[in-house]
């Protein structure tokens, strides 16, 4: 049975950290589950999860190696320096101008997230949770949630219900 | 030696919260236009049968066909200072949104306009029509090519700063307020103490709500009587709420919708329609914000823009509402509520604002003229909140005496409505807070054809819509209250006794009802009868000027002085500067024989107000029993 689609970069297509070097988040996350959370700058569904996406990380922050993923090819490690400070996330950013991560991951829109097990395997992209039900609407509080089931999954090895629950956002074919 | 009254608590109670929030309209083919997620799951290009996409052949360009109608709809806000999140003022801008911004329009979420078509047109209509949106999406599915920028309109003219010119005064909230990065949607209301001397006729107020980004709409309260200062923690701090209640004390209805959302260009009144702003008037602004994902500082300002010409027609608001109705069972989808008033003048109506919370689901307003027709003043197919808005008409609409006002709209408190604030859903009823609901509609109306000498039209409109209210729901405290209000100021004293008596029986600890009755009781030469009501409604609200000052002419009334100045100088302690309640303090003072400590008030009132006539007065009365001893 397949779980989920063996990951690897190929070569020449890398994520970069913000001092330019290249970075395999899978590499780095020694062993533990991977979570990727692709954001744009210009999109606001990005910033007002902010506050959010800390909480999961922090709450699972011994279980799995969460990164912020930036897509847009336009952003310099500066832009992105400037808006993590202001968002006060505490974790690694990375540049993806060749799209590498977003490819590997299947995701779509911002916010959405992939969220890798130990051996690499996507087992979930999409959605973080329901909150938004479109652009012009969020929900008072969601009622689903998403990223949080699929990191359980993953610690657990078990399988999520659905694999792919497309995010609400800005596309990120967008700025390709 | 004479007292004087002053204020005999006439308040009109004037619920006054504006919100409207406009959502998807269904202007499209489908009512239920597909969720963005579904949209994106099935491809953005994925044209749904009976869509919008157009069989062309020919290939569209950003230049030619897209930026005309980018540049007129969506470039106002789309800038740098505006509210919108990105900048549409480009090719490279519009490409990097191209697939977002083919869902928004094909779904109508954008530009933000909740109602549907109809007759009677509105101005600033934000729609686009069903041939423009094609045109953007098959330019997106086509790949989104750019063109010849020879082809390319020009850029849309940017106008930095005050949209009308530098105003005649600026107002910046003294506090601001720091929006948290989390949570739900937050109301805040900032108060602006206006620096006038004397009275200033406006012509055009702008709104800068502080950064754009975060503040889905905002909503300035004319508040004549400084009442909302008392809910501040500490001066200038500003209060939060959704909805906001300004007392006043006088026949002087608001008459002006003063409304910003995004996008939204100054109004500048017609000639002889300017707002009256008297010495001493605050403005309320009610924000809605809604938090970013990091802090933000939100420090609001208002320019005014004053005219030379007085308001030579004077409109009114109109509330038709019907809250009380509001008892929403759970899982109920379709509860209807409905309003209908009959208009007793003809009236031209300017501008509209339905108004609901989050269950609000189908809107509609019309009028039934005398001969039965029926025309749509507005019909907001599925409300959203977050983009409430006053609708101006293009051109007044005609409402003949007769005609009948009628407010539907239907309420959605199942678990199915995704913006419900319950889940699992629950009761619901009318109420202030954003989790309660609410049912009203705003009318902007100038009384037309009027005989000048049956007096002031808009108290016929008044008088008869309180009536109005006390027959549709006859245990409404507010009702009464108002139709009481109503009486006394035409001059019905014992009629509008018989609303304050109605009033206090419903709410027999409501310390305004308490305070009007005894009031107009005070007025009718009963003191005896009026303290036990001034002292309840003490009771209720130990620091209640106004109950302070009416008890305190009650007891002088009776003569009993000593009393009187006990709650005169508490009302002085509530109110330093009020010249009026010196002035009658030192009237007791006087009556019992401390001449000197009178005088001393006297000429402190007349320091504060050198027309203060029972000061005056009185100041020569001891002057001259003074030359004559």
């Amino acid at each position: 049975m397949v779980l989920g689609v063996l990951c690897g970069l190929a070569s020449g297509q890398r994520a970069l950290d913000l001092d330019g070097h290249v970075v395999d988040p899978f590499a780095a996350a020694s062993g533990k589950p991977v979570v990727l959370v692709f954001l744009r700058r210009d999109c606001p569904v990005s910033g007002r999860y902010a506050p959010v996406i800390q909480e999961i990380s922090k709450r699972y922050s011994d279980r799995a190696s969460f990164w912020l993923v930036y897509p847009d090819r336009g952003d310099t490690a500066q832009d992105i320096r400037k808006s993590v400070n202001e968002y006060g996330y505490q974790l690694p950013a990375l540049r993806d101008p060749e799209h590498a991560l977003v490819k590997l991951s299947r995701v779509q829109i911002t916010p959405e997230v992939a969220v890798f097990d130990r051996d690499r395997r996507l087992i979930y992209d999409g959605r973080i949770d329901d909150w938004y039900i479109d652009l012009s609407r969020a929900r008072p509080a969601p009622s689903t949630h998403e990223l949080q089931d699929a990191i359980t999954a993953a610690v657990a090895r078990t399988m999520v219900a659905q694999r792919e629950v497309r995010g609400v956002g800005c596309y990120i074919a967008d700025v390709e | 030696m004479t007292l004087r009254e002053r204020r005999l608590g006439w308040s009109l109670l004037i619920s006054g919260t504006i919100l409207l929030l406009p959502q998807l309209s269904a202007g499209g083919k489908s009512k239920n236009p597909p969720s963005f997620a579904q949209n994106a799951s099935e491809g953005w290009g994925t044209p749904s049968p009976g869509d919008f996409s157009v069989n062309s052949s020919s290939e569209l360009t950003f230049d030619r066909d897209v930026a005309p109608i980018i540049f007129r709809s969506c470039s106002s806000c789309h800038r740098p200072g505006e509210a919108a999140p990105f900048s549409l003022l480009s090719y490279s801008d519009v490409k990097k949104h191209a697939r977002q911004i083919a869902v928004m329009v094909r779904t109508r979420a954008m530009p933000p306009w909740l109602p549907e078509q109809q007759e009677t047109k509105f101005a600033d209509e934000l729609r686009l029509s069903d041939s423009e949106i094609s045109r953007i999406v098959t330019w997106v599915e086509q790949g989104a090519v750019e063109g010849d920028p020879a082809d390319l309109p020009p850029a849309p003219k940017l106008v930095e700063g005050w949209r009308l010119g530098e105003p005649d005064l600026v107002l910046k909230a003294e506090k601001p307020f720091i929006l948290p990065p989390q949570g739900t949607d937050t109301y805040w209301n900032f108060i602006f103490r206006v620096p006038i001397q004397e009275t200033k006729w406006v012509k055009a107020v702008e709104i800068r709500p502080g950064d754009k980004r975060y503040v889905h709409h905002a909503n300035i309260l004319v508040d004549r009587a400084a009442t909302s200062r008392k809910r501040e923690s500490e001066s200038g701090a500003g209060f939060g709420g959704m909805e906001i209640r300004i007392e006043s004390q006088v026949f002087d209805p608001d008459s002006h919708l003063l409304f910003w959302k995004p996008g939204t260009i100054p109004y500048v009144e017609p000639e002889g329609m300017a707002l009256r702003l008297d010495k001493g008037t605050d403005l309320v602004l009610n924000t809605h914000l809604q938090p970013s994902g990091k802090d933000e500082v939100i420090q609001p300002s208002i320019g005014l823009y004053f005219t030379d010409h007085p308001a030579t027609k004077i409109p009114m608001l109109l509330q038709l509402e019907n809250d009380l109705k509001l008892n929403i069972p759970p899982g109920e989808k379709n509860f209807l509520v409905t309003d209908d008033f009959t208009l007793p003048v003809d009236v031209d109506l300017i501008a509209i604002y339905p108004h609901a919370h989050y269950l609000g689901k189908d809107m509609q307003a019309l009028a039934i003229l005398t001969d039965g027709t029926q025309k749509t003043l507005i019909h907001i197919p599925q409300w959203n909140l977050n983009w409430q808005a006053v609708y101006r008409y293009a051109a007044p609409v005609l409402l003949p005496k007769g005609t009948t006002v009628s407010l539907r709209y239907t309420y959605d408190n199942s678990d199915e409505n995704p913006m419900n604030p319950n889940h699992p859903a629950m009761r619901v009823k009318g109420g202030n807070r954003s989790s309660d609901e609410m049912c009203h509609l705003w009318l902007q109306v100038l009384p037309v054809n009027f005989d000048v000498a049956k007096g002031d039209p808009r108290m016929a409109l008044q008088e008869a819509l309180a009536r109005h209210n006390v027959e549709k729901n006859p245990a409404d405290f507010e009702a009464h209250y108002n139709l009481g209000a109503m009486l006394q100021a035409k001059g019905n004293l014992d009629a509008a006794l018989a609303e304050y008596k109605a009033a206090v029986q419903l709410r027999p600890e409501d310390a305004t009802g308490n305070n009007a009755l005894g009031a107009a009781l005070v007025a009718g030469g009963r003191p005896q009868q009026a303290a036990s009501y001034l002292q309840a409604a003490l009771k209720a609200r130990p620091d209640y000027f106004d109950a302070h000052y009416n008890l305190g002419f009650a007891l002088a009334q009776q003569d009993d002085f000593r009393g009187a100045v006990d709650h005169f100088r508490t009302a002085l302690q509530l109110e330093p500067q009020d010249a009026a309640v010196e002035a009658n303090l030192g009237a007791a003072l006087a009556e019992m024989g401390h001449y000197a400590d009178a005088k001393a008030h006297f000429e402190h009132a007349l320091q504060l107000d050198p027309n203060q006539p029972i000061a005056r007065e009185n100041l020569q009365a001891l002057q001259n029993e003074k030359s004559q001893q």
